[in-house]
Order: structure tokens, then sequence, then C-alpha cells
């Protein structure tokens, strides 16, 4: 066989070779068996030698033009196999990630902790700040500070615990209020957040509960900026359409007084078990710093107003989560608190 | 307090229903809800007994020939009291009773027509002995249900402690009428009583006036229907016609009556202050023994009475009664109050008391006594005593309409306002612009300051009729909400990194403290409802144990849980974040297939829990904490460490100790960790920022700033130090990293135990200049430089080959 026709030989072995080659080890050897140094083309282009310059011209062209078609073929082979063996690599590796996550679970807010930092938050967005106090606190500001005299029968509005130090378990909130005035000059707008204790148990009270106090102190403060103050609260929380309704009541550091009552959430007023048939929620308790609390912390009540509200926090939180039994929050039960995923 | 609505007909002119009625006390300050007395029936009708007979078979039940007036009907009943002649109720054959229907029945053959009806029977007390006895003169065939006023409107009102003028008909009788503009009425008796000539004494000041009447030759006997009916739908049971008159009197004008049996008292009256010591049996049947705070009515020989609080069983009004005296007195409220906390005695008579008694109507309230005493047991008056040692002087306020309108933040009409005032019987006159008011006796304890006039104006004349308005904010109170930021940030960290919140309560037992050999705390609970809660924790962790026990209990092991909470000390409290976990992290499964093979269940360990702990200091930039050894009993020896910021200890990290586990039932493999946020001090004037305190170190805290990134790249050296097996690592790596000044990152990959006594730790450290490239022989240098650097504090370290 002449050279050219061996070349030509040399060119549809290797096609069929290349056809057959399924993996990058075998082309590396067909690389080897037609490009390397005792490869088929060297060996042929070895034999050049005996040809006459005519011949080898146009042999070497040839020659050239297989090498570079081997070159070409091999190149584009390669890559080919490289992308089906990743393919092959990655189908190997695959995971069905619908399965569930190796992370842990998140964690659940509290219930009446998520409430109480969503109804600060409202007052803190409205100007508000947070002030804070200690829950051993003295009889004087929980109690006689707050216009509470000793021996007064609105000491029996509260069940009090009282603590081998002489001091009490605080009742309510409010002594942050003189606490805040005895530190700060008007004008001053706060709240108060905080656990506090009353001695009481049962399906809806708590020995240990939270409330929410405010208070705004400035000159011209009114009647009617309490009102006005605890709508944008109430509707906030409750929603725009809530019905609202002020109702006079009696608190010793506040005159005039109120109750707040929101229209039922449950039964939207037309009456129900959970508001005893009445249409109405008591919701707060607020009203016009009385003048005595005012002197007891060394502000003139003839130049300057006010208004306080306090709120329990439980109740709110029992009326949107449905709780029906109040110490289900204080018992930690991870059934209980998995059940309020993501409150905040 | 019940009040019954025919009651308050009796002094007010009603002229709108029950419901308007209930609405409209709610919104101007009484909260009021209605109920009813008892369900009306049909089939109820007044019968008299003619005949009884024993039942052949039962002993116990009567045969009962009852009369209507048309007919007579035969009915079983199984009261022993019955006699002939008495006038009861009927319930025939149809009636609808609370408890049942009534059908014609048989007894051991005898049938019975119909029930004879009891209080119970009708659902109107809890236990009847006997059937519900009519008056004599109370005609036959008349209906029952209607005759005892069944299904009548109550009023239930709850009263502030403010509002003592409310405690009675009379008093609820005049808001109804201020409110409404109703018509007020009331029948007072035109007496014309002589002084008598008996001795009464009143020897301290605490009584502020003593009023006695003596009426002889009275008889103890059953009040008529009518009184009895409205003690009854006003909540109280009738005894006899002295005593239920005395309560009568007590609901209808809120002045507390005593009767004394006059028979019974030596010698002369005496109000005075008790002898310490001194003993009394009480009408309730127990013996009190007294201060010299109480006040007492005491004779020459004994104490007769609590003063405003309770009779004495010694004086008391018996059916053999025939010689009374009637006391009408007003004592100080403060001292009737100190006696009835400290004996635990609340009477309808104390408590009125305490909020307040209208000393001026006594005179009123006595004769009302007198009349109906004499009308109801007969009798003749042998003359009283009036003892008033502190007349009434009212207050005068002056009330501006700038005030009301300062206050309220409209301006309203004068005369309305005067109107209002006048209405609640504070007489007012409106003059120069200026409202003149006089504070009557019976609100004299809650209106004495201008600010107490606007609110009686702002409440009669409707909260609802205030539009709201808004306060201009006072902006230079703002301050940052930093604490407040703080919390939530610490809440957000834990929440988000699977801890569940919880709340327990922060009174914990005495006994959880013994259990751990811990000392008590300081702070206790004197009145606790339960023993187990009454100490106020010193510690989170108490509450996180007894979650975690709690859940262990329902079957969950595995919880990772955080709470932030108050712990009490003598002067101060500490907020504290406490966190529990326990079991596995992840409560994961197993997955096998050909390739692949892996689990996704993962362990808590005191490593994985430390991350949870040191990424939380973290994520307030706070770096520079150190680990040192913990001593805490109630931890792992060996697994537990405290955490230090600047030589204080901000708390701990650690394994429950196994003795722990065991005691409190509770899974082995459980993690605390107790940190420090905040300190709280009780003193006004003491700083809320302590060291030792995270909160304090937020505040503080260090902003960071940028740093050149470096500008050659870095050279990579492994290096594998040996070392004693206790160098701890934390430690040895902190002194690696600060050994060279071109060490840049120190990364631990390997720590391989050698052999009893020694250690091999394997670094990854990386090396740069700012100003060039190291080269090899350079880096070897700094190595050999660190080596000899660290030989001094480790004097037997070596590199490993």
């Amino acid at each position: 066989m002449d050279i050219k026709a061996q070349l030509l030989q040399v060119k549809t072995d290797f096609e069929s070779d290349l056809e057959n080659t399924e993996n990058l080890q075998l082309l590396n050897e067909i690389r080897v068996k037609y490009l390397g140094k005792k490869g088929v083309i060297t060996s042929v282009l070895k034999s050049l030698g005996s040809l006459s310059v005519e011949e080898r011209k146009e042999v070497g062209l040839i020659a050239n033009q297989i090498k570079d078609f081997i070159e070409e073929s091999l190149k584009v082979k390669e890559e080919k196999l490289k992308a089906k063996e990743l393919e092959e690599k990655l189908k190997r590796e695959y995971l069905d990630v619908t399965l569930p996550h190796s992370w842990h679970s998140i964690g659940y807010s509290h219930p009446v902790i998520a409430t109480l930092n969503e109804i600060t938050s409202i007052f803190v967005s409205m100007g508000f700040s947070v002030e804070s106090g200690p829950e051993v606190e003295s009889e004087d500001y929980n109690f006689t500070m707050l216009n509470i005299p000793p021996h007064h029968p609105a000491r029996d509005m509260q069940d009090t615990f009282y603590l081998n130090n002489g001091m009490v378990l605080r009742t309510h909130t409010s002594p942050v209020q003189i606490r805040t005035m005895l530190k700060k000059k008007p004008p001053i707008a706060m709240v108060a957040p905080g656990r506090v204790y009353r001695k009481d148990l049962d399906p809806t009270h708590s020995p240990m509960f939270h409330q929410i106090e405010g208070l705004v102190v400035d000159r011209d403060v009114t009647f009617r900026d309490l009102k006005g103050v605890l709508k944008i609260f109430l509707e906030t929380i409750f929603g725009k359409d809530i019905p609202i309704r002020f109702r006079p009541s009696y608190f010793p550091f506040t005159e005039p007084s109120a109750e707040v009552d929101i229209g039922c959430t449950v039964c939207k007023g037309v009456g129900c078990k959970v508001c005893k048939e009445t249409g109405w929620l008591e919701i707060l308790g607020c009203g016009m710093v009385d003048p005595e609390v005012f002197k007891a912390v060394n502000i003139d009540p003839q130049e300057y107003s006010g208004f306080a509200f306090g709120l329990g926090i439980e109740r709110i939180a029992m009326l949107r989560y449905q709780i029906t039994d109040i110490r289900l929050l204080f018992n930690n039960d991870m059934r209980f608190l998995s059940q309020f995923e993501g409150i905040g | 307090m019940r009040v019954p609505l025919s009651w308050l007909k009796d002094f007010v002119d009603i002229q709108t229903t029950a419901e308007e009625l209930a609405k409209k006390l709610n919104l101007t300050g009484l909260e009021t809800n209605l109920s009813k007395f008892g369900v009306y029936t049909e089939g109820l009708i007044t019968v008299e007994i003619k005949d009884i007979q024993k039942h052949p078979q039962r002993e116990k039940l009567n045969i009962c020939k009852v009369y209507d007036g048309n007919n007579t009907y035969q009915v079983i009943t199984a009261d022993q009291s019955v006699k002939v002649g008495d006038k009861v109720i009927l319930a025939k054959v149809g009636a609808k009773l609370p408890s049942k229907e009534i059908n014609l029945v048989e007894f051991a053959g005898v049938k019975s027509e119909g029930m004879l009806v009891s209080l119970e029977d009708l659902g109107l007390e809890e236990k009847s002995d006997t059937l519900f006895l009519l008056d004599e003169d109370t005609p036959l065939g008349v209906d029952g249900g209607k005759l005892i006023g069944l299904g009548e409107d109550i009023l239930e009102i709850e009263i502030t402690p403010n509002r003592g003028d409310c405690l009675s008909v009379l008093g609820v009788a005049r808001e109804v009428s201020a409110i409404f503009n109703f018509k007020r009425k009331d029948i007072v008796p035109a007496l014309n009583l002589p002084e008598g000539d008996f001795r009464i004494e009143v020897l301290t000041d605490d009584c502020y006036r003593y009023c006695g009447v003596v009426i002889k030759g009275i008889k103890i006997k059953q009040s008529p229907l009518d009184v009895r009916l409205k003690l009854i739908k006003a909540g109280l049971s009738p005894i006899n016609n002295i005593v239920d008159i005395t309560n009568y009197l007590l609901l209808q004008e809120g002045q507390p009556l005593h009767a004394f049996d006059l028979d019974r008292i030596e010698g002369k009256l005496v109000v005075r202050k008790a002898q310490e010591g001194e003993k009394i049996i009480t009408l309730d049947g127990v013996e009190r023994v007294l201060s010299t705070d109480d006040i007492v009515i005491a004779d020459e020989v004994k104490v007769l009475a609590l003063a405003g609080v309770i009779g004495g069983d010694n004086s008391k009004i018996t059916e053999e009664t025939q010689n009374i005296l009637l006391e009408v007195a007003v004592f100080d409220p403060i001292s009737v109050r100190k006696t009835s906390k400290r004996l635990a005695v609340s009477t309808d008579s104390s408590y009125r008391f305490e909020r307040g008694v209208d000393i001026e109507r006594l005179v009123v309230v006595r004769d009302k006594a007198v009349d109906m005493t004499l009308s109801l047991a007969g009798g003749k008056v042998e003359g009283f005593k009036d003892i008033y040692r502190k007349p009434y002087k009212p207050v005068r306020i002056t009330l501006s309409l700038q005030k009301v309108e300062k206050v309220l933040g409209e301006k309203l009409d004068p005369k309305e306002c005067e109107n209002i005032l006048n209405s609640l019987d504070i007489p007012t006159t409106l003059r120069n612009g200026l409202l003149e008011s006089v504070v009557p006796a019976h609100r004299y304890l809650d209106i004495s300051r201008d600010i107490d006039l606007v609110e009686e104006i702002a409440r009669v004349k409707g909260y609802d009729s205030f539009e709201p308005s808004y306060p201009k904010v006072p902006t230079q109170s703002f301050t940052p909400q930093i604490e407040f930021d703080f919390f939530k940030k610490t809440r957000d960290y834990f929440l988000s990194n699977g801890f569940t919140e919880v709340v327990n309560y922060t009174f914990t037992s005495e006994e959880f403290y013994q259990k751990l050999n811990l000392p008590v705390p300081p702070i206790k609970i004197e009145n606790y409802i339960l023993k187990s809660q009454s100490v106020m924790r010193d510690t989170v962790f108490a509450g996180l144990l007894e979650t975690l026990r709690e859940n262990v209990r329902f079957g969950k092991k595995d919880i990772s849980v955080f709470e932030i909470s108050s712990t009490f000390f003598d002067s101060y409290e500490e907020i504290r974040v406490g966190v529990l976990s326990s079991g596995k992290l992840i409560d994961g499964y197993g997955y096998t297939d050909k390739e692949t093979k892996f689990s996704t269940t993962k362990e808590w360990d005191i490593l994985t829990f430390k991350g949870v702990v040191e990424n939380y200091l973290r994520s307030f930039g706070l770096s520079n904490f150190r680990i040192i050894p913990s001593d805490k009993s109630y931890l792992h020896p060996y697994l537990s460490f405290n955490i230090e910021v600047d030589g204080k200890t901000v708390g701990y990290v650690g394994k429950i100790h196994p003795k722990v586990a065991d005691q409190f039932e509770i899974p082995y493999n459980c993690y605390i960790s107790e940190l420090n946020l905040k300190y709280v001090p009780r003193l006004l004037d003491e700083s809320a920022l302590k060291e030792g305190y995270l909160y304090t170190y937020y505040i503080n805290k260090f902003t960071p700033v940028y740093r050149e990134i470096p500008k050659y790249p870095p050279v990579k050296r492994d290096i594998a130090f040996v070392v004693g097996v206790d160098v701890r690592e934390g430690e040895f790596e902190e002194a690696l990293k600060t050994a060279s000044e071109y060490i840049y990152k120190v990364k631990l990959f390997d720590v391989y135990r050698l052999s009893e006594d020694k250690k091999s730790l394997a670094y990854s450290v990386e090396f740069i200049s700012p100003h060039r490239s190291l080269s090899d022989e350079e880096v070897n240098s700094i190595v050999d430089e660190i080596l000899y650097k660290l030989k001094l504090k480790y004097s037997d370290l070596t590199l490993r080959s």
C-alpha cells in the first residue's frame, strides 16, 4: 500500500476508534496511538524519506491535514466526554432536596412577651420612651406616692404579696411613673412594660403577669388627648373598626379616671361567654394624673397636666390567640408554645 | 352589690327600661350587670294549710289539705314544721320550677296535686330547711310568682372604693336621678323622740357620732313578706324583725346599725379603745383577742361589740329579747379598716364604714329605724342619746371653667356644669363665672379638690361626648430606645437560633435550693399562695430546670429554651437570660442508598452549646471575653466554665451535673447557661450601668473600625505543637495569635493525643507582611521566634515533625 493510501487508512481507523471511545482514559490512549512519539502518524511520516520531493510535499500536506483533523477531533471528543463525566458525577451526588433539613428547628416566641413587645413598639413609634424599674418595690412607690395611702380601701383593689424585707412585689407598673417623674422633668412621654404580681390564682388570674404603663406629662395635656392616643393604640392592635368606649371608673392616681372597653372581638358585640353577654371587653384603665401624684414627685399641678394608662398583657394575648386558661402561659409546655410559630 | 329594681323605684321615679338603666350607669361610673330574681312561672298560687295528716306508710311525709279560696288540693310535703293555718305557695301541676316541672304524682299510694315550695325550690337560695311562709294576711288564690316578684330585674353593681355613697339603694337612686333627670322621692317619718335618761359615754375620737335609742316591750318575730323579700333579693337572709330592720336600713340607706339586747347591758354604755388582750366572742362564734387599736362598745363589765365591724354574742337579739338599744353611729374609716384587716373579718357594716358613711343623714336613718321597729315589733320608745363629737364641716370648693377646659380639653357650658353638680346633691352656685360648691357629707371622702368636681362633670356628661385629640409630641423627651433594642436583639438571637422563649414564675421554693445544696435567696414572700412559690429566685436556672422536667413528663426530652427574667437580691435585681438545651440539637433521620449514607441527627454537646452562647456575645460585638473554670456545684466539673469580661464574671455555661440530672429526673445530656444582662437597682439614684452586665457593655460597645486589606498574599504554614495534655487550647491559641505581628490568621485543624501526657495541636497559620511578600526563609525565622516566645510560657513545648 502506498503511503497516501496508508494515511487515508489511518484516518478511517482513527474515526472508528474515536467512535468507540467512551471515557477520557481511552481517549488518551487513542491520542498516544495516533499522535504519540511512537504513534501511527509519526511512523508514517518517518517513511516519507523514501519518496521524491514532489511526492513528499504532497503526502506531507495530506499527513498534516490528517494530523490536524485528529487533534481537532480529539479536542472535541474530550470536551464531550468531560461534560459527560461531570454529568455522571453530579448524578451520583443526587440527593432529594425535599428531605427534611438537618439544622435545628426555629425557636418560638412566648405569646405574652411577643404581645408586650408589639405594644411597646407601637408607643415607641408614637414617640414614647421606654422606662423600667425593679419588681421588688417599696410601698411608697407602689402605693403611697400614687395617692393610695396606708389603710385606704383602694389597697384592696390589688391583692399584694408582702416580702420579708418590708417591701412588696409591685402590683402594677405604675411605680415606674413615680420613678420616671422623680428622675426626669416634663415633658415626659413614657411607657413601662414589665412583670407585676398579685395574690390571685384562677383561670383568668395569675400571681405573676405583665402590664404596660403609659404616662404623658406636659403643659396642656387634656382628657381628649388621652382619648386620642388610646384610640390610635387600640385601632393599631385591634383594627381600624374596633368599637371603643370610655367608662368612668376609679383609680386613686388619676382623676378623672376611666376604664376603656372595646367591642368584644369574639362575638363582635352580639354577646357571648367571653364578654359575659355584654358585647364589651374591659381592656385598660386610664385617667388624668391626679394632682396628689404630681405633688408627690414635685411637679407643679398648676403648670403641668398629664394622663396615664395601664393595661394587662395576658388579657390581650389571651384574646388574640384565644387562650382559655391563663395558667397555660406559664407552664412552658412545648406542645403549647410551639403553636405560636413566628408571632414576633 | 345587688339592688332590686323594685326597691330602687321606691326612691326614684324610673321612666326607662332596666337595660337602658344598666347601660347608662356603666357609662357614668357604676359598673352594672343585669340579672333576674329567679324565673317567673305560672301555676304558683297562695294557699292556706287546712289539715295535716301523717302519711300512713312514710313517716317523714305529711299529707296536707290546702285551700286557695275556691278549691282544696291534697299535697304531700316533707316539711315537718308546717302548721295548720300557715300560708304558703303551692306549685300546681304544670308549674315549671327551675329544677323540675310539677306533675301529678303518688307517694306510696297517696296522690299529691302539686308541691308546696321553699325558696330552694324556686331557685332563690342554696338550701332551704322549711317551706317559704307567707304573711298571715296574705290573700288566698293570688299569683305566687307575682307576689314574690319572680323574674324581677336586679342590678348587680360593682362599686369602686371611692364611691361609698353608692353602697345603698338610696345612693344608687341619687346617681340614677342625676344621670336621667328622674324625680327623687323618699318618705321620712315625722318623729319627735324624747331624750333618754340612760348613760352613754364616748371616750374616743374615732367615734365621730354615736346615737342610741332605747325601745322597750318589743316582740321578736318574723318580718313581713315585703321586708323579707327585699332582703332576699339583695342577697341577705331574713333572721328576725329586729335584725332584719338593721340589715334593711343598711342596704337601703348605707348606714350600718346594730341592735343590742338591752337587758344584757350592765350599767352605762361606753365607746372606747379596747385594752390590749381584751376578748370578745363575736356573732360568728369566734373568740377575738383585741388590741388598743380597736374601738369597742362596752358596758361596765364586758365588751359588747367591735364597733362598726361585728356585734358580740353576749348581747345579741334572741327570741326572748324584749328591750333593745338601737345603735346608729359613725366610726373612723381607718380604725374600722385596721380592725377588720387584723382580725380578718369583713362585714357589710365594716365595708361601708371603711368607705365613708353620711354622718348628716344619721338622724333620718335613726327615725326610720324607730318607725320600722314600732310597726314591725311593737314596743315603746324610752328615748335617745346622740353624741356628735365631730360635727361635719363641709369643704367649700371653687372651680373655674378654665380649669375644666384645661383638664378636659373642651369649653363647657357653665350652666350645664352647675346643674350636673346640683343633681348629684353637691350644692353648687355659679357666681362671676366660678362654680362654688359645698361638699356634702355623703361625698366627704371622695371630693375635696376642684379636680374631683371636674371628674363629676365629665362622667355625668359622658366620656363619650369628648372628641379625641392628640398631644403635641414632646420631642425633647425623646431618648433612643437602647434598652428596648438590647432585649429585643437578645430575644431575636435566641429565637432565630432555635430557642423557644419560656416564661416561668419568678417565685420558687426553698426546697429547690436545699435540694441543690445552695443558699436560699434572701427575698421571700410572707403571704405566699403556695409554699412552693414563696422564694424570689436568684437564678433563672430554677425555672428552666422546671420547664425541662415538665416537658420530660409529657415525653419531650429534646428542648432548647431561653428565658429573660429578673432575679432577686438584697438591694437590687438582675435581669438575666437563661438558656437550656437538652438531648438532641436535631432530632433527625438516617439516610442510606448505594452511594450515600448519612444521619441528620445531632446531639447537643458542650462545644455546640458554647457556640450558641459565644455567638450571642459576638452578635453585639463582645469578643474580649475569657473562659475561666466555673465553680457551680450543679454543673459538670470538667464541662463547665464562667465567662469573664474585663475581670468580671458575666455568666456561666456548662453541662448539668449528673447528680442534678438524676435528682430532677431530666436527661443527662443537658446544658445550661445564665448570663447577667442588666443591673436593676431599687434605689432611684443608683446607676443601672454596672460592670459585669452585658447591657453595660452593649451601651459602651466598641465600634469596629476598618483595617486595610493586606496587599500581599499570605504565606500558609501548617504547624503542629506538642504540649502537655493539660494545656488549655483556647489560652494556647490566644498566645499563639499574639506571638508575632506577622501572624494574620490561626485556625486549629487537629488535636491528637500522642501519649499519656502529651498532645499535639495542629494549626494552619497564615503569615503576612504589610510591606512585602514573605519568603520561605523569613517565615522559618518567624516560626522560630514564635516558638521561642511560646516556650517562655510552655517550657516543654516542641514542634511535631
